[in-house]
């Protein structure tokens, strides 16, 4: 018995057999968790069918049919993307200025940063619920701050014209510590050569920013661009905490239509996959357009 | 002297947006020791004329918050155990082993960093239902414990050692699966420990995942939990405020303490490309 446990034990003992030793538990997770369920939507998508598994019927493109009907569907694409062109370039702009002016790594730099940065550590869902009160119409301190001003405030979250850039600044104070700390990474990987060979011809800190920093900055930025559109086309806690979708569903964000769809009565798991697949897809054409875009003007500047 | 005005102007700037920034956090604390008559007024004071401790009190008898922080911590700390084990695992094979499939391997794991939960959460929820593991902290932690993100980060920690390594510890007579756990995994201690905050911090603070993977009040975590009590309208703000605090002072106390690895997870996120 002993024998033979040696034996097993020693066959596996080579570094290609191994290999599979290590690998075998993330594959088997990986397939399972998410290729698996990745397949199912693709195959949910294509039946009417609940959470139940009652009356299950297949409906072929029926489900993407739908999409183009139903308003509510496409209006919560459209918020999506309201919140996308608020969140993503503010994001990107303040962490870029902040980064560059918080670049060189004194005392007072690195307190600014590690200051910054503590809004990232914290929940979406408690960073909303302190903003949602302060920015309340009956209690809150920011409201009051502003009417101090002689600005009648208007309902920053009640109000559907303001209630998405209100979220979406909330977002960009939460996580501009983060895009900081990318950017940084990339600034100070730009070679001083640069700075001292453009200071000797002359160049003023304008010039430094938009013909040394920026350029050279490129990569960094690209990423920031793309992460974050990402993540702000599949925005739900923020949303869902501060307005709940509302009023009357004009705030109501993409990801939160397909939750909603999928799991509160009638249960439409095959519509909701439907339409996931449907923001998948409009995420993925636009990631690779910006990509290609960006791309291209890097080839622009080297 | 005009650079020093200008210095001066961006001091007083940083100082501003630091303001800004930490103001909530102030105004989060003082609150969550306010009368509820203190909080629900007009105009809104930052200070009171008493404190009391009564939202803290209040909050673990309205809310099953104990049950939330142990939710929150075991679940939160499984993934991090899990993933550090299975992650490393992966990437060492990834970034030193020769095997067949190993290209194939590399292809699925970009694929799986690029595809977004929400795409695949539906199908995930009937899985895990399957399973019988609904309302389960198996059910919450099994899906978890792979991150093929941690696979990448760790892999670049394992192809960023001395390549001799693991032939001097074979002619040693140690096995594989010594080598790995004895000499390779104490070597990438700070990419763990990065890839551990980052999981961390993940896990402590989703929200849509815990929250379709549970409906039994007893079992969300902290966030579902305080999301679901929230609702869309608050009743009584000192409680919501007390369990706001409670559920951020852990990581915050992380991040005092380990400030540097924050920092570097996100940093090194940033060179994915």
């Amino acid at each position: 018995m002993l024998h033979l446990l040696k034996r097993i034990l020693n066959y596996w003992n080579t570094p290609r057999r191994a290999a599979f030793v290590f690998i075998i538990p993330s594959a088997v997770l990986l397939i399972l968790f998410v290729f698996l369920p990745l397949l199912g939507t693709l195959v949910f998508a294509f039946f009417d069918m609940d959470i139940f598994f009652n009356n299950i019927s297949f409906l072929g493109l029926e489900n993407f049919v739908r999409f183009f009907k139903d308003q509510r569907a496409i209006n919560s694409m459209l918020h999506t993307f309201y919140y996308s062109i608020w969140e993503v370039p503010l994001q990107v702009i303040v962490g870029l200025l902040l980064a560059v002016a918080l670049q060189k790594n004194s005392l007072f730099n690195k307190f600014c940063r590690s200051i910054f940065f503590i809004p990232v550590v914290c929940s979406t869902v408690s960073v909303s619920i302190i903003w949602k009160i302060i920015l309340s119409n009956n209690i809150g301190f920011a409201t009051y701050l502003i009417s101090q001003m002689g600005i009648t405030a208007p309902g920053f979250l009640t109000d559907a014209k303001y209630a998405l850039p209100t979220v979406a600044l909330t977002t960009v104070w939460k996580n501009f510590g983060m895009t900081l700390v990318i950017l940084l990474a990339g600034i100070q990987s730009i070679s001083p050569s640069l700075y001292e060979s453009a200071e000797i011809d002359g160049a003023n800190a304008k010039h430094k920013f938009f013909r040394i920093t920026i350029p050279q900055l490129l990569p960094s930025i690209g990423f920031c661009l793309l992460t974050n559109f990402i993540g702000s086309m599949q925005v739900f806690d923020a949303v869902f905490l501060m307005t709940g979708g509302g009023p009357q569903f004009r705030t109501e964000t993409a990801v939160q239509y397909i939750y909603v769809r999928g799991f509160s009565a009638p249960y439409q798991l095959g519509y909701a996959s439907a339409v996931s697949w449907i923001l998948f897809i409009i995420i993925a054409v636009i990631t690779m357009a910006m990509n290609l875009f960006l791309n291209k003007k890097e080839r622009q500047y080297n | 002297m005009s650079i020093r005005i200008s210095k001066l102007i961006n001091k007083i700037v940083m100082l501003f947006i630091s303001i800004i920034v930490i103001f909530p956090f102030i105004w989060l604390f003082i609150t969550s020791f306010k009368l509820e008559k203190d909080i629900v007024t007009w105009p809104p004071k930052l200070l009171a004329d008493s404190y009391t401790l009564n939202s803290y009190l209040n909050v673990f008898r309205t809310i099953p918050l104990f049950s939330f922080i142990k939710n929150t911590v075991i679940f939160a700390g499984g993934v991090v155990i899990s993933q550090l084990l299975l992650d490393s695992m992966a990437a060492y094979a990834l970034a030193r082993l020769n095997f067949k499939g190993r290209k194939l391997f590399s292809y699925l794991i970009l694929l799986a960093m690029m595809i977004p939960f929400q795409v695949y959460m539906i199908p995930l929820f009937f899985l895990v239902h399957f399973m019988g593991l609904l309302d389960t902290y198996a059910g919450l932690i099994i899906p978890r414990m792979v991150m093929p993100y941690g696979i990448f980060l760790m892999r670049a920690s394992f192809v960023s050692l001395p390549k001799d390594l693991e032939e001097a510890a074979r002619i040693d007579g140690l096995s594989e699966i010594g080598i790995f756990f004895k000499i390779m995994l104490p070597l990438v201690k700070p990419g763990l420990v990065t890839l551990a905050v980052i999981i961390l911090m993940n896990n402590w603070n989703d929200l849509l995942y815990p929250m379709m993977l549970t409906s039994n009040p007893q079992m969300r975590t902290l966030s579902a939990g305080l999301a679901l009590f929230t609702g869309e309208n608050i009743q009584l703000y000192g409680p919501v405020l007390a369990g706001t605090v409670i559920s951020i002072l852990p990581l915050l106390l992380v991040y005092a303490l380990a400030q540097k690895y924050f920092v570097i997870g996100v940093a090194t996120s940033g060179m994915k490309e």
